[in-house]
């Protein structure tokens, strides 16, 4: 068995079999850690609770709601502004944020009588908006308040709003991973079905596991827009509740991130006869195949492939500049749960990075049978790694930049390792083919850093070079590149602007006739 | 006839809260500790958001364990996972010496007895696993549902100072309790104090939290208030607590049980609360303001007379934050002339309406002025565009940030969190050096906006 003994671990032994080195001739059989499983106390572990799981990653990205917290006020504020998923409805989402704010007096005599006040008083003091999803947390489930049921005496009183209750306490699972199951429960159950959107194509899809981190979903559906797909809703990012409640009416489920929104998938297979269908936006072969596989489902495959010609003639010669510089810098991806498959393989066969180790938070050994199914030989694979853990392998691996979280790039940052945001991006979106080369070049941006080379000079006992007054990441980058690359007239830097969403705004879509005409 | 009314906010729940939980204000504190690791005894969003909120705050990192709650425990109790927390803690960080429990609503529902399970890991584990350690086990009760992050803070810092101090020989030195600050706030204090030439104990210290990035790689963000500092809390000369909300508490415990005298506030925000500091420290030390000090106060006096009547005068301001910031604040805007107009604080402590500050600003604002307790950030957005609220600058931390964006009135970030602006954790608000970096922050500020308005921005052609 190839498991990865961390020396700082070795004192709790149930660690053991979270980490395997992938060694050659391994395979899944015994090259695969366990997951999922309850947290150890103390260990100081990256994991969040199952209520910022429903809430935050999954609820609030909605574009159009007032999303309530039953409880304290922490909860709410501790989970407001910490992501970076945008909407096309002036970010009404991040801007604002409900707490029933729950006191003392309330977890003696019950908190529902002022869960309703507040109800009304959200309502009343957002008058044009509708909808409300309200999450339940820790106190409030100890409580136990019904929260369902005040619900649907609001939904009475105010026949026009429409409240989506979310019962995932804090403490329901091992992680995050618990709430992204519940909410996606919770909505299939609550509201898919009440509504019923217009068809307005052939050729309807749901995009679920997208949540819009720095535009995604707008960069993903402008693919599917110009194959003449109508995106009946998103699950979640720049999403809006009553396309949501419209789901059971699309041909297919477009399915990013697994982790989180694979259960709503399996449901509306299961209640409505919907077909599953897996896709990953990130990297030029992933996506193009992606596409491909949505146009085969739909017969419209010579749609997809003059997206794919388009843009790759377009983004491949800057994407290819990158890869050039990139080649072997060794990459720890540590990302939350998804990315770990989305990006493993991506990143090595088309940015020339060799990751060399990779981890989850929060993933099941789901994620972690595809994430090392498709890493390369040599790497490190660790479930719900810890703070001493990720020093060690920082230590071991001497990676040349990180993915990871705000924080944990904080301690990377300490032991020379530049970090880029795993979860909400450095400048994205990341997803489509000009996303990718963006990607490509945050990390090249990361590593060339003339700073960063400085950061390793020691004044007091090093030679100061003192020749230059300046270095660029050119100079950096391409000292050792041969004269045919680094002059190499078909492959050019990125040359997008800081915003590449302003362009869809107003971007018009050709009309595709329909085959059936109106025949819902 | 001006008036300046204190009221509650007058809706039932929070719409964009301006504070987060009890449990944050006892982390913040924890890392002003050496050797110490808190244990959040909860679900582990508790620590991983207030670790992340902190570390967007100071662009550091530093460590706090969760005792991870799952249902098993909400259920059953969840006193076990304290028990391997302590253990699996202390067997992996040699160093820790200091681990409060920290607790928070799910735990304190559930009635967990953490007193009760210290006692036991005392008698137990430590006594039988780790006899020559120091270990220290501190149980600090925060339930979410009372107070705010602010009373967190007050209530750990009192149980830390609680836990430790004893009595021995006098010190001859002076406690200060900074209350929630910046690095760059220590810093200054800590000058003022060289200067005064007085010899103090500057507890939960995180001046080192503006940390570098060194060649070896080996700086790491750490508190610097030690166990003997601690200690030692309860045979010092006096102690200074600058704010009556952020460590008034363990100052009245220390006066009560030791008898150190205990001289809360004011919180040393502008020229003149600095002044009374200094004298306070004068008087408790004997040791003269010296000319050193004069000289630094004249610089911030002569900074403020090149922007006070001439840019900031009858200027509308809001103030929103921690409570002793915001009338620190707004005390100062008073001595810059301009007019502070609404201070919104986060929490429904009951003892706001008689604080003496807030008092004097009833008897003697001349404007129209309003003071909202429980107050959330939608009392200040919904003034604005719904109620006609005239302002020209905003005075707050960064999770006001759309208020300003979204209504075009100017806001100089200041308090907890400023994730949004670089550095600021760097520098100081309070003592003289705060005041001048203040107002010309505030100055900076309305130039900015004046010309990105076009707003009278050819005022400054000639200044």
């Amino acid at each position: 068995m190839p498991y990865h003994e961390f020396e700082c671990s070795k004192v709790i032994p149930e660690r053991k079999e979270h980490a395997v080195d992938k060694e050659p001739g391994e395979d899944l059989t015994s090259c695969l850690p366990k997951g999922y499983l309850n947290t150890i106390p103390g260990s100081i572990s990256e994991r969040g609770c199952a209520y910022c799981g429903a809430k935050h990653v999954i609820g609030t990205p909605m574009k159009d709601v007032l999303h309530v917290s039953h409880g304290p006020v922490g909860c709410t504020y501790d989970t407001w502004q910490t992501k970076r998923y945008i909407s096309d409805a002036d970010n009404f989402q991040l801007k604002y944020t409900f707490a029933t704010d729950v006191k003392e007096k309330h977890i003696v005599f019950g908190a529902e009588k002022m869960l309703k006040e507040n109800i009304h008083q959200a309502f009343d003091a957002f008058p044009e908006i509708k909808r409300m999803t309200i999450y339940q947390t820790c106190a409030t489930a100890l409580i136990g308040d019904d929260i369902g049921a005040i619900a649907d005496e609001v939904m009475e009183e105010r026949p026009d709003v429409d409240i989506f209750v979310c019962n995932s306490p804090g403490f329901a699972g091992p992680s995050q991973s618990g709430g992204h199951h519940k909410i996606n429960i919770a909505w299939v159950n609550q509201k898919v079905g009440t509504f019923e959107p217009e068809i307005t194509s052939d050729y309807v899809i749901n995009y679920v596991g997208e949540y819009n981190i720095q535009g995604d979903q707008e960069v993903m559906q402008d693919f599917f827009r110009r194959m003449g797909i109508q995106v009946l809703s998103t699950f979640t990012g720049n999403g809006t509740y009553d396309e949501l409640r419209g789901m059971h009416r699309a041909h297919l489920n477009v399915l990013e991130c697994a982790r989180s929104a694979e259960y709503i998938c399996n449901e509306l297979r299961v209640r409505y006869g919907i077909p599953r269908l897996d896709i990953d936006g990130f990297g030029f072969e992933a996506l193009g195949n992606s596409l491909r596989k949505i146009g085969l489902f739909f017969g419209i495959e010579d749609r997809a492939q003059a997206i794919i010609d388009e843009e790759t003639a377009k983004w491949k010669p800057q994407l290819d500049w990158y890869k050039e510089r990139l080649q072997g810098k060794r990459v720890c991806l540590w990302p939350g749960g998804s990315k770990l498959w989305h990006w493993a393989h991506a990143i090595e066969a088309e940015m020339g990075v060799k990751v060399v180790s990779l981890y989850t938070k929060f993933g099941h050994q789901g994620d972690m049978e595809k994430g090392i199914a498709r890493c390369s030989e040599g790497t490190l694979a660790i479930d719900d790694p810890n703070e001493l853990e990720s020093l060690e392998a920082m230590e071991l691996l001497k990676p040349h930049v990180i993915f990871t979280g705000k924080r944990p790039g904080e301690v990377a940052k300490k032991v020379g390792v530049p970090y880029l945001n795993a979860h909400a991006y450095h400048n994205g979106p990341y997803k489509g083919f000009e996303g990718w080369v963006r990607f490509a070049r945050d990390i090249y941006n990361a590593i060339y850093s003339p700073i960063h080379q400085l950061s390793e000079l020691d004044i007091s006992k090093d030679e100061i070079p003192g020749n230059h007054g300046f270095v660029t990441r050119r100079m950096l980058s391409d000292a050792d590149l041969s004269d045919e690359i680094r002059n190499a007239p078909h492959l050019s830097e990125y040359d997008g602007k800081f915003d590449c969403l302003a362009a869809l705004k107003d971007k018009t879509y050709p009309e595709f006739p329909r085959r059936v005409a109106a025949a819902e | 006839m001006m008036t300046c009314d204190v009221k509650a906010k007058d809706r039932i729940g929070t719409i964009n809260p301006i504070f987060t939980c009890q449990p944050a204000g006892a982390q913040y504190a924890s890392i002003g500790i050496k050797d110490c690791i808190g244990i959040v005894h909860g679900g582990q969003g508790c620590v991983m958001f207030v670790r992340l909120l902190i570390s967007q705050h100071l662009k550091e990192s530093f460590e706090i364990a969760s005792s991870s709650v799952h249902e098993d425990g909400a259920v059953f109790g969840a006193l076990d996972r304290v028990e391997t927390a302590v253990d699996v803690l202390l067997m992996r960080y040699p160093h820790v010496k200091v681990i409060p429990i920290i607790t928070t609503c799910s735990t304190e529902v559930i009635g967990d007895d953490i007193d009760g399970v210290i006692t036991k890991l005392e008698e137990e584990l430590l006594a039988v696993k780790y006899p020559d350690r120091e270990v220290h086990l501190i149980p600090i009760h925060t339930p979410s549902f009372v107070g705010s992050m602010v009373s967190g803070y007050d209530v750990a810092v009192r149980d830390f100072v609680k836990a430790f101090a004893a009595k021995s020989e006098p010190n001859g030195k002076i406690n200060l309790i900074t209350g929630w600050v910046n690095p760059g706030d220590v810093t200054a204090l800590k000058h003022l104090l060289a200067e005064m030439e007085i010899d103090a104990t500057v507890l939960f210290e995180i001046e080192a939290f503006d940390s570098p990035l060194m060649p070896d790689k080996s700086a790491v963000s750490h508190g610097d208030t030690t166990i003997a500092d601690l200690i030692d809390t309860a045979n010092a000369t006096a102690t200074v607590a600058l704010n009556r909300y952020e460590g008034a508490k363990a100052a009245q415990f220390l006066e009560k049980k030791f008898k150190v005298p205990a001289v809360i506030g004011p919180t040393p925000i502008g020229i003149r609360n600095t002044d009374t500091f200094l004298k306070s420290l004068q008087t408790l030390t004997g040791k003269p303001i010296p000319q050193s000090l004069v000289r630094e106060r004249g610089i911030a006096i002569d900074a403020i007379t090149d922007v006070a009547h001439m840019f900031l005068a009858d200027k509308k301001v809001a103030i929103f934050g921690n409570p002793d910031l915001v009338i620190g604040l707004a005390e100062f805007c008073l001595d810059l002339e301009m007019k502070p107009v609404l201070l919104l604080l986060g929490d429904d402590n009951a003892g706001y309406a008689e604080d003496p500050r807030i008092k004097a600003l009833q008897d003697n604002v001349s404007h129209e002025m309003e003071i909202i307790t429980n107050a959330d950030l939608w009392d200040l957005e919904d003034r604005i565009k719904n109620k006609g609220l005239e302002l020209d600058l905003i005075l707050g931390h960064s999770k006001g940030r759309f208020v300003s964006i979204d209504t075009g009135v100017p806001m100089v970030r200041v308090g907890f969190p400023t994730f949004d602006r670089a550095g600021l954790f760097r520098h100081p608000v309070v003592g003289y050096a705060g005041a001048t970096w203040l107002v010309e922050q505030i100055a900076n500020t309305l130039f900015t906006d004046m010309e990105y308005k076009k707003n009278k921005e050819w005022l400054l052609n000639v200044w």
